[in-house]
This record gives C-alpha cells, structure tokens and sequence, in this order.
C-alpha cells in the first residue's frame, strides 16, 4: 500500500444513517472503498447502501473486522465516540466533522497519544490512495495514481493541486488532508515520516497556508530526516492580518504565521516553494529530473 | 461550513468570567456617553481610570486607557475615547475604574499550544505593556508549562512556577492560586486565551486583576448559554456579519475583483493569484455544503461592497453535485440583472452540466484546471474594458 488506506483497508462509517454519511457511503463503494459497515446508535440491523448498519463500534469490529473508520457525526458526539473507536482498536480514523470544540480535540489527542491509532482531522477532507480507496469526501476524479505523497491543511486546495499535476501526468500515492483546525490530531511531520518509509513515494508536496506553525515544524523535520524532495505551497501572501481567512487556524497574529515566514523557513532546508499553485508542477518536475 | 472563529469577550465580560472562579478586580462601571462616565466617576471615587472596551489588543498604544484626576477631566477623557477607533473599530463604552496603587505587577496568561495541541500556563514577574519584549530579553522572568487537560494544573506546579521566576513569601502562595483559578477559567468557559496583564499587589496585600482578556473557542458556544453571548456585538463589519448570518466567511479587502471560493485554502490561493493581476475586493469562503439557496445569498453578499468591477468564482463540489450552486448564481444574475463580468471555474460532480447552466446566463467558463488560467481570462476581458 501507500500509507494509510488501500483497496483492502476495511472502512467503518461512523454516522452512516445521516444525510452526508450516506451520500459519502454511496461516493466512497463507488471509487472502491472496502466499506464494510456503519455505526449509528439504534439503528443497528438496517442496511444503507448495501452496508450492514451497528449499534456500536465493538460490535462492528467484532462481526466485520473494521480496521479504519470515518466520522460524520455532529461535533457534540466526536469526543466520546473517538474515544470508543480507539479502544475498539481500530487503526485510522478520518474525523471529517468541523466545529468540534478545540478542548474537545486536545482530549481525544492525549488520549491517543499513548496508542497506536492514527487519527486524521477534525474538519479532514479525508485521505485518497488514488485508484485504490478513499476515506472521506474527497472527489475521486481530482486524483490520479502515482508516486507523489501530498499532505494538505486545506481541502479544496489539495484538489486544485492534485488535478493540476494528474493533469501533467504527475499521479498521486496518498493524499491526506490534516484538517484546518487551530490543534489537529496528526501534524505534518508524521506524515512526512510515514511517506518518507514508503517505497511507492518518490516525492512528498506539502499544501500549507498562513497560520500556527506545522510548516516550520514541517522544516526541522525535512533537515532531519528527509530524503526525498519535498516541494510547498503556502497560501495566502496577501492575507490581510488579524483576520481569520475562513479557517480558524488560518490567522497572521503578531507577524507570525505568515506565508514569507514559513516559506523561508521551508526554502532553507531545500524546499522548493511555489509562489502559485499551478507552479507547483513545474518545481516537482524540475526535482524529479534532478534526482 | 467552515465560519469557525475565535471569539473575544469585552474586557467587562471577562472579568465577569474572573469573579465566578474568585479572582478579584476592582469595581467598575460601564459608560457609554460623557456624562455618564461622569456619573460613574463619582460613584467609583477619584483618581479614575477610563478604559476604551473593544474587541482588540493594543489600546494603551492606541490612547485607550487613560487617568482622570478630576470630573472635568473625566468627560473630557471619555469624549475622546468614544471618538476615537482602534484597530478599525468604534469604541462603544468605556470602563470606569478607581486608580489602584501597585506595589507589585505580575502577568498571568493560559493560551495553547496549538502544535503540540495542549495548554500552556504562562508567568512572569513583569506585568504590563510590554511583557512580550521583556520576556524575550529575559526568559529567566518567565515560566511556562505544558498543561495534561485531564489532570488540569495543579497548585503544586503552579508555586513551583512562582518559585521559578523567583517569587517568595506570600507572593508565591497568592500567585500560584491566581494562577490555578485563571486554568479554570480556560477550561470551564472553553477559552483559548484566558489572561491577567497585569495582576498587581496592593499595599494592602491585595492581588487583583486590572485586566481581563478571555478568547473564547466559538465552536463551544452550544454547550454554553450561560455565557449569554450576543455575537452579533462581536463582528464589527457589516457585510462580515451578514457572512456569517449566511453561514460563510467573509473578510472585506480594498479591492474590487469579487470572489466567491469554496474552501479557505482555494479562497486564499485565490486571492494570492487575482492579486498579481488585480485587486480583490473580499475573501469569501462557501465551505463544502454549496447548494442554490446558498450560491444565490452570496451573490447578493459580495455584491453589496460598492465598485464591484467583475466576480470570480471558483468552486468544487463536494457534499453536493456543483450544478446545485449553478443554478443559484444564474437565478441571482437573471433577478438582479447582473451586467458585470462573471468568470467561473467550477469542478466536481456533474460539472459539464453546471458549464452548460453558467454559460446559458453568458458567463465565462474556464474548463482549464488551474486557477491561474482562469484569472488570466479574467484580466484579459477587463483589459479589453478599458
């Protein structure tokens, strides 16, 4: 596989009986997801799409061996709900869910911390291995299999990116979106991590935009431990400051979090950095040929 | 829909937050004309302080917070203050204060570290203005500690914090449970910045609080009526407002390219490109729910901001299939005899359809993949304007 999920990974949908789930479900068999059940408290035994529906996530495991889960419930119930997932033992859950609120999210990643599930989000797009799977609500025909990894803090700009370079003929392995949240479960670094192992990476390109600071941790993991080419886009050059652009981590306070800051920081560790999106193409090319 | 933001609280509100959990600031009063600041002085007792209330930082640089030796002075103060912006906005009332002597400042602060996804309790023995700079130049007045959320501060960590910038005697007791009673504020309210700059020592003995900033995180606010927050008082644009009434964000720049995006990375890409080119007019982010109604509201929105010279659209489906929103925007154009030009990029689900529904209406499609193209038609037809 690429990292995370692969046509065999076996998907639970958390929240498969409301609106978005079921239309997720139906877009998630149609790209070839192995969707092997949902969760709804008290629904358990109605069918949706063709998937068998559980009262709770033991039971799910337990009956059709779920490995990975992802979550459309509303923001009230995630906390609890990861918590049960986890413990349940699945690997990888997806929390597509915004608005869940940010103390919220600092609990469920100390409880995860000392675990072995990897938890993807809040306000995640997903995560496609194109041509095999995808958990989420990614559009599976902005994707193309191939050999770059692309981590994204934004998701419709993952898409932009990712169509630009199926495009150019330049596929994808895996693409995570890590969610725009202020505290996200699993920063950059972890990802590039997991890329760097994989042997059907040969390139990783990291979406960022203005905000916090994954892109210069992102830096000191790229000095460290990298070595495959790595290329960036930060969004957002003419942010205005003190403004909150739509996501709430994405916010220039102080002076910091701005897109020179990060992108110098990136260029220093030989990140190519890409003024536009479309030129995105252009720097991975060149650094493909380069190797 | 992705509005999310992070909320400030006036300061008379969040040192409301303070009084519950039992940290102590003086007794004020809120006036919004001179006369009443007057009024007020009277009661509080002189020397006073007027304090502007607004939701930014920055308000002493700005004049904001200023002494009153005498009545006169008081109105006077308080005219200049409510006649005065900072950082954008109106000021709408002013706090009056009795002037407390200090012996002794100190700054206490709960923020997060929004990396590391965990609080962060912050003390320094240098309260005021500049606590930033002089904490840069002398870490040693400073302690900081990662904060468990389940376990939550202890007193305990909280002297050994006093201890470390070198407090002593009463002070370290006092500070540390000022310190631990502002965590709970954090915590109970969920705050992600909940600060006391500065806590002074009085003669006295006494610890209080001059100042009370609380951030609170929005995306709480369903487990919070006690709060009793009226929000519309804590947007200050109008059309970011009326954004978020729609349930988009909205943030107006100087400009007058009009942009609707869906998604704020697209949104912010968006206006990194018009900007080579063009001048934007907003940014405006749909989140992933487009349907009719909502493409039809924004319509309306981005074109209130007067010397709109054309919109740019660029969107991609994703809950739902992209020609939903099509068909808003054409019935917006079609009632409201939209003659500028309108250029769109749209990809998703069923987007050949949603081509053919614009294009019906005469607006410019852009079929290429990459938003740079579709700006670059964009500027072409405006050049040819002129």
């Amino acid at each position: 596989m690429s990292i995370l999920v692969d046509r065999q990974t076996r998907v639970l949908v958390q929240g498969i009986t409301g609106r978005v789930g079921r239309i997720q479900t139906r877009f998630m068999l149609d790209y070839g997801t192995n969707v092997v059940g949902g969760v709804s408290p008290g629904k358990g035994g109605e069918i949706v799409e063709g998937v068998p529906v559980f009262n709770t996530v033991d039971e799910a495991v337990a009956q059709r061996g779920a490995e990975a889960s992802v979550f459309f419930i509303p923001p009230p119930a995630v906390k609890e709900a990861a918590i049960q997932t986890i413990k349940a033992g699945i690997k990888l859950i997806v929390v597509v869910t915004e608005h869940i609120p940010v103390h919220d999210v600092m609990g469920i990643r100390e409880y995860a911390q000392d675990t072995n599930t990897w938890l993807i989000g809040p306000t995640s797009p997903g995560v496609i291995t194109p041509g095999e799977a995808k958990i989420g609500i990614l559009p599976g025909n902005m994707f193309k299999p191939g050999r770059i990894g692309i981590i994204s803090r934004s998701g419709t700009l993952s898409y932009e990116i990712s169509v630009n370079l199926a495009t150019a003929n330049l596929g994808q392995s895996t693409v995570v979106g890590i969610g725009a949240d202020p505290v996200v479960l699993t920063n950059i670094p972890e990802l590039l991590e997991l890329f760097e192992k994989d042997p059907e990476t040969d390139l990783v390109v990291i979406v960022g935009e203005v905000g916090g600071s994954q892109e210069q941790h992102a830096a000191e993991f790229i000095d460290r431990w990298m070595t495959k080419p790595v290329v960036a886009y930060i969004a957002g050059h003419n942010a205005p400051e003190g403004k909150r652009m739509g996501h709430a981590g994405a916010i220039i306070e102080d002076g910091s979090g701005t897109r020179e800051s990060k992108a110098a920081a990136l260029h220093q560790v030989g990140v190519k950095v890409a003024r536009y999106p479309a030129e995105v193409v252009k720097l991975v090319e060149e650094s493909l040929r380069s190797r | 829909m992705v509005y999310f933001s992070l909320m400030r609280l006036y300061e008379f509100e969040a040192v409301e937050l303070f009084r519950r959990e039992g940290i102590i600031a003086p007794s004020y009063a809120i006036a919004s004309s001179p006369a009443e600041a007057k009024e007020k002085a009277r009661e509080v007792g002189l020397p006073a302080i007027l304090k502007a209330q607004v939701l930014t930082g920055g308000r002493y640089l700005a004049g904001g917070v200023q002494t009153a030796d005498s009545l006169e002075e008081v109105e006077e103060i308080t005219r200049r203050i409510l006649g005065t912006t900072i950082g954008g906005m109106a000021v709408p009332c002013v706090m009056v204060v009795h002037k407390i002597a200090a012996e002794r400042q100190f700054y206490l602060g709960i923020t997060l570290n929004a990396y590391q996804g965990i609080p962060v309790a912050i003390l320094s023995t240098e309260g005021g203005v500049s606590v930033n700079t002089v904490v840069r130049e002398h870490p040693e007045w400073m302690a900081s500690r990662n904060i468990p959320i389940t376990s939550g501060l202890s007193l305990y960590e909280a002297k050994q914090m006093a201890h470390e910038i070198g407090l002593s005697g009463r002070d370290v007791v006092n500070i540390a449970e000022e310190l631990a009673k502002l965590y709970r504020v954090f915590r109970r309210n969920d705050a992600v910045v909940a600060e006391i700059n500065p806590l002074v020592r009085t003669p006295e003995g006494e610890y209080l609080a001059l100042d009370a900033k609380v951030e609170i995180d929005d995306s709480s606010l369903y487990r919070h009526p006690e709060l009793n927050v009226d929000m519309t008082k804590h947007f200050f644009n109008p059309l970011e407002q009326k954004g978020r009434e729609i349930g988009v964000t909205y943030v107006e720049l100087d400009g007058d390219i009009a942009l609707i995006a869906s998604g704020a990375g697209l949104g912010l890409a968006s206006i990194d490109i018009i900007g080579q080119k063009l001048r934007p007019a907003n940014f405006l982010e749909t989140g992933g729910g487009i349907n009719e109604d909502l493409l039809y509201k924004v319509m309306g929105l981005v074109l209130q901001k007067k010397g709109i010279r054309a919109i740019f659209i660029n969107v991609y489906g994703g809950i739902n299939p992209i020609h939903e929103g099509a068909k808003g925007i054409v019935r917006y154009m079609q009632e409201h005899n939209v003659t500028i030009p309108v250029v769109a990029k749209a990809l998703g689900n069923r987007q050949e359809e949603t081509w053919e529904i614009l294009r019906r209406q005469g607006v410019v499609v852009v079929t290429d993949v990459s938003t740079e193209k579709a700006v670059d038609v964009l500027a072409s037809m405006l050049e040819g304007e002129k």
